[in-house]
């Protein structure tokens, strides 16, 4: 098994993702609320833009060009700039996963613990098949992602924004029975 | 002041200058590609890397200062190695085989040459990508050839202060963007061109529409800049289009302008080098297939022997009339459907290939519209007007007669031409566009403080100042390469305020939005000096040794209460409050308006209104503290400097002093007693009822779109005994003509221009004009001597010589100073005085050298929305238009972006109107209505809406209300009320609709 890119890296995957109906803004009622408190917190609007795009992500699964769109006119600064920092994080999805996204460590010392074999029991028992692919269910995108900070407990493993240690290929079924 | 040596040459430069500035100062050429001058140097590419003595590693000449005693060595045998290394890998990823064999395309390839980097790739990596704008009609990129310099991406944030592009991914897919979504619209992209100029590699680059090919001469219909045929010669001209008055550089090959570009951004120039939309992409109108070629007379008059008559049966078809033809009259066409492209004709879709096939037939004239005239000679067109204007003025009187004189024709023929209409016909009745935009500016100046132009200039209001407050004027628009500047200002920390009725670009970035309602400025002006009056705050020694009539001022705004002023503008008083304290606390306080404070019935008096808050905080006369009227046209400024007015002759030098007449008639060579010491006609007195003119001249003008009311402006036209129409094209004034001139444009002539901060520069001539259309000086020339006043000159640079002779304050101007330069800023004392910067450091050019304040009340607009007329309609520009469309709805690339008229109404208006975006509603006045297409947009207030008027199909001025100002008779464009229904919708359909905006297919 190759150790194929991220699915958020946008530029591997292109997305041909496009949403012909017309854009839900995120940042109305509540949601505006907290993102007018999140401002609050750093000397220039900008400084928001990171957590701004997390919020973006929780309501909708993912950034679209639009919510980029829509971030910098919150936070008054440009659709390129917005986009040029998603692009630069993996942890920001570019096009649609799953409702269940799994990032499996694969660096060097989950590897040596059999990483391969998790990321290969994920993707045959989510029926994703392949890496950065969602499941036909809608259910699951598995991805392979660098260092976790868990190297004590391979094989981390975050689903969503949990996260699981020591997780071996034969407690795969056990973790996906948890997130149906 | 560091001295050092840079290949062994000893240099000294200022203190923080680099060694890159150090090598350029002594033309020492270090290479550079992610430096570019003025931007914010990032020193990522290490092509520029230099040995320095002493340091055992290669320094980025860029990005490092330059130190006392340094050994600068630029090309080592350690940095050429380190360049070689650069180069190769940057070509790794390069279509090498693109490069010409031995020679090079752009700057990047040069330094490959330069350098003797071998060019094949040793690796296979492949082409760089990125967005490429595919469709775009003016701006595509190629990102196969980018080198991610970055270039582009600050020229955009910083120059524009736009940022449509950005880097965007990581590591080897690193690349350029366009937006979120690689589509420009929705990242604000204004299509200035500044990514094109900066750009090494021509990765970024424009479109040529039309363009020959090199190689086999063949038309096409579009060309990447970066494949054209080099030119045979570049000429430095002056913009057409607004009153900032950029220098751009016309590419001429085979006598066509096939390209513009922008000067060098560190050369001396208004604009820097950048330029908007308009003046980069907007001037291939000169080359349209509807330029006027040959003189034109109206069917109908026969010349037996020397003298022409009018014989009715003659005229081609008595269902014309003496004036008329087979077109609709504009009020026609308003309410007729309008034909649109079914793709983007409101830009909300990605641009792309209009259906309709070439723009630029699109508003193309009718064949039909030459039907009621024959082509003539010149001899024949002259002997006509000569012997018309003199029969009009020996039957009537010379006041019989009167001239519209052009803000887009330069000094020198504009003066000639006034000279012709005082010293040769006799009358004052000389007048231009200037009465229609800032006359009233002028005339508050006038009583203030007895001047008639800035005060100031754009470098201080980008450098210096710290407060702008800007009124009615959206800048970014309507004066795009200004109000980058503006923006780069706010940038820099200036305090910016606007007072605009609409959330226009500037408005959102403003510290103080004043979104008054249209007409209501007297109140917050008031309203302002009021408070300013309340805090203490005024400039009590400015007001007690330069100013008269203080007391007046304070009685007169003491009712006005920044309460009271809420209730007349809909300003909160809190805002007032704050817009009066930031600006009277400046300390440098610069104040810039245009058409929104002008254009009113009460014009004069908002104006007033102004200068009183601008003396009252003593905001003028200072570096920093300028005051601007930004004015509209390239040459409004000149063609009212030189006397286009029906009150001034140049300088302002009134008509009314028989000494000043003497000194101009003794001049010319005429009777003192030929010119009346009376005023002439105002061009809203000249049009219209009551008016005694029989027989006009006009000279680069489009009047009957651009008067106040439009459908009686037609009439009046009709009802003329003899008309002459002098321009580029069979505009809708010049189809009622008797004769047709056809002139020359801008790149067609030498002359002058003056721009919105009195800075006068000179045009150069790039081409012939096309067929048999002559000069404009050639043909005033020629009329002027059929008059019989005796006019010897040849060129534009004699017509100067007397210009300078008769205007004070232009004395020291010539052609021969102004070559090559950026320009003078008058007054010009003397042939070695390098003119003025700013005004009114010492006293006001008054008798005594104060300013007078003026009391003034608010009044409100003539026409205000009612029961019947609930919507205020406000009219003005686009960005990508320009007054009646006569020059940018014939280019490419402007008509692409911006092809049919729009109402811009608020979403919650729509809403109610049960109208969505691209609908056509009918907007209907008092006077008239017009079926038009709705633009959704919160930049207008409820209950308001906004036409342009740049669209004879929907023309605004149908609707306007052609109230007067009392004092300078410049009408009421900025107010009147309207109604807005749903239209019965029709067919959109590209084949649909009749002649109105025909489409001729080639």
């Amino acid at each position: 098994m190759s150790h194929g890119p991220s699915a958020s890296a946008g530029a591997i995957i292109r997305s041909g993702h496009h949403d012909d109906a017309p854009y839900e803004p995120v940042f109305v009622g509540e949601a505006k609320v907290r993102l007018d408190e999140l401002v609050k917190r750093y000397p220039r609007k900008v400084g928001a833009l990171l957590p701004a795009l997390w919020m973006v992500q929780e309501a909708r699964g993912w950034v679209s060009e639009a919510g980029m769109a829509e971030v910098a006119a919150q936070l008054d600064v440009t659709p390129a700039y917005v986009k040029g920092v998603v692009t630069f994080y993996t942890m920001y999805n570019q096009h649609p996963v799953g409702k269940y996204l799994i990032q499996v460590c694969t660096t060097t010392p989950c590897h040596v613990c059999g990483a391969e074999d998790v990321v290969r029991a994920f993707l045959d028992q989510t029926g994703c098949g392949e890496l950065g692919v969602t499941s036909e269910d809608g259910r699951y995108t598995v991805i392979e992602v660098e260092c976790l900070g868990a190297c004590g407990f391979a094989t981390p493993v975050m689903v969503n924004s949990d996260f699981l240690e020591s997780v071996s290929a034969d407690r795969v079924a056990d973790v996906l029975g948890r997130y149906r | 002041m560091p001295k050092l040596f840079v290949d062994e040459r000893e240099v000294t430069v200022p203190d923080g200058a680099t060694i890159l500035d150090a090598a350029r100062s002594i033309d020492v050429p270090v290479p550079t590609l992610c430096w570019y001058p003025k931007l914010p140097v990032v020193g990522n590419c290490r092509i520029c890397l230099v040995s320095v003595e002493g340091n055992p590693k290669l320094v980025p000449a860029c990005a490092t200062q330059a130190a006392d005693g340094m050994k600068v060595t630029t090309e080592s045998a350690a940095a050429v190695r380190s360049r070689q290394g650069v180069l190769s890998l940057l070509l790794e990823r390069y279509p090498v085989e693109q490069i010409p064999e031995g020679s090079s395309r752009n700057e990047f390839e040069e330094y490959v040459r330069r350098y003797n980097v071998p060019t094949t790739r040793s690796r296979e990596l492949p082409l760089r990508t990125g967005d490429e704008r595919r469709e775009d009609p003016i701006i595509q990129h190629d990102m196969s050839t980018c080198i991610l310099c970055t270039r582009c991406v600050r020229a955009c944030a910083d120059i524009q202060v736009v940022g449509v592009l950005d880097v965007a991914h990581r590591g080897e897919f690193a690349q350029i963007v366009v937006g979120a979504d690689g589509n420009p619209e929705h990242a604000s992209c204004t299509w200035c061109g500044e990514c094109v100029r900066v750009c090494p590699t021509g990765a970024i680059h424009d479109i040529i529409p039309m363009a020959v090919r090199a190689a086999s001469g063949e038309m096409v219909e579009r060309m990447r800049s970066r494949d054209m045929p080099s030119p045979d010669r570049t000429v430095r001209a002056v913009c057409p289009y607004c009153g900032v008055g950029c220098q751009i550089d016309l590419q001429v090959r085979d006598e066509k302008v096939i390209h513009v570009k922008s000067p060098w951004i560190e050369e001396e120039t208004p604009n820097e080098g950048s330029t908007c939309v308009k003046g980069r992409f907007g001037t291939d109108f000169i080359q349209h297939r509807d330029r006027l070629k040959t003189p034109m007379i109206r069917r109908g008059w026969i010349r037996q022997g020397d003298t022409w008559s009018y014989d009715a049966s003659r005229n081609g078809d008595e269902r014309w009339g003496r004036r008329g033809g087979p077109w609709d009259l504009v009020a026609e066409e308003g309410v007729t459907a309008k034909r649109r492209p079914r793709t983007n004709p409101l830009r909300t879709n990605p641009t792309g290939p209009s259906t309709l096939g070439d723009p630029q037939d699109r508003v193309a004239i009718p064949d039909d519209w030459y039907e009621p005239f024959r082509e003539a000679t010149w001899e024949e067109a002259m002997s006509l007007t000569a012997q018309e204007l003199t029969r009009i003025r020996d039957t009537y009187s010379p006041e019989a007669l009167a001239v519209f004189q052009s803000a887009k024709c330069t000094n020198e023929e504009n003066y000639l031409l006034q000279r012709l209409f005082r010293g040769g016909i006799g009358t004052n009745n000389v007048d231009h566009c200037t009465r229609l935009c800032h006359s009233s500016s002028v005339a508050a100046m006038q009583r203030a403080m007895n001047t008639s132009a800035a005060s100031g200039s754009m470098r201080e209001v980008e450098h210096e100042s710290d407060v702008i407050f800007i009124l009615g004027a959206n800048t970014t628009e309507s004066h795009p390469v200004f109000g980058a500047a503006i923006k780069r200002a706010v940038r820099r920390g200036a305090t910016l305020i606007v007072c605009d009725p609409r959330r226009i670009e500037l408005a959102a970035r403003a510290r103080i939005h004043l979104q008054a309602m249209p007409g209501t400025d007297v109140a917050v002006m008031n309203g302002m000096v009021h408070h300013i009056l309340a805090m203490g705050l005024e400039a009590k020694e400015f007001i007690a040794e330069r100013t008269h009539d203080f007391d007046r001022l304070r009685d007169a705004v003491q009712p006005y209460t920044p309460e009271r002023a809420e209730q007349i503008s809909g300003v909160p008083a809190s805002l007032i409050r704050q817009a009066a304290e930031a600006y009277a606390r400046g300390p440098r306080s610069s104040t810039l308006w245009a058409m929104g404070l002008s254009q009113h019935s009460t014009g004069t008096d908002i104006v007033a209104s102004l200068l009183n808050l601008i003396l009252v905080t003593g905001s003028i006369g200072r570096w920093g503290a300028a005051m601007i009227p930004i004015r509209g046209q390239n040459n409004v400024q000149g063609a009212s400097d030189v006397g286009a007015i029906p009150m001034f002759y140049t300088d302002y030098q009134t008509v009314t002093s028989p000494e000043i007449r003497h000194k101009f008639t003794s001049t010319w060579g005429v009777p003192d007693e030929r010119v009346p010491l009376t005023p002439g006609l105002k061009v809203t007195q000249i049009v219209g009822a009551g008016s005694p003119v029989r027989g006009m001249y006009i000279m680069g003008e489009n009047p009957i779109l651009s008067d106040p009311d439009v459908s009686h402006a037609e009439q009046w036209f009709r009802s003329l005994e003899f008309l002459a129409v002098h321009d580029l094209f069979l505009t809708e004034t010049a189809r009622y003509a008797d004769v047709v001139l056809p002139g020359a444009s801008f790149a067609e002539k030498d002359g002058t221009f003056v721009n919105t901060e009195r800075r006068i520069q000179l045009t150069r001539k790039a081409i012939d004009p096309p067929g048999q259309a002559r000069q404009d000086l050639d043909i005033v020339i020629e009329l002027s001597n059929r008059i019989g006043l005796p006019t010897p000159f040849e060129n534009a640079a004699q017509v100067m010589e007397e210009i300078a002779k008769v205007t004070p304050s232009w004395r020291g101007v010539s052609h021969a100073r102004l070559d090559g330069t950026g320009g003078l800023q008058y007054p010009v004392d003397s042939p070695t005085h390098m003119g003025t910067a700013f005004l009114f450091d010492k006293g006001f050019p008054t008798e005594d050298g104060k300013a007078r304040f003026v009391a003034v009340e608010f009044l409100p607009a003539a026409e205000l929305p009612d029961d019947e007329f609930p919507f205020l309609l406000n009219t003005g520009r686009q960005m990508y238009h320009w007054h009646t469309g006569t020059m940018t709805r014939r280019s490419f690339a402007l008509d692409a972006r911006e092809s049919t008229p729009t109402v811009e109404l608020n979403p919650a208006d729509a809403l109610t109107l049960g109208v969505h975006e691209g609908e056509d509603v009918v907007v209907a006045s008092r006077r008239a209505e017009v079926r038009i297409a709705v633009r959704l947009s919160k930049r207008v207030a409820r209950r308001q809406v906004f036409i342009p008027m740049h669209y004879r199909e929907a023309a605004a001025n149908l609707l306007t209300n052609p109230v007067l100002d009392p004092y300078a008779h410049i009408p009421e464009f900025k107010v009147c009320a309207v109604s807005v229904k749903r239209a019965e919708p029709v067919q959109l359909d590209a084949g649909a609709q009749g002649r109105s905006v025909a489409v001729q297919g080639d």
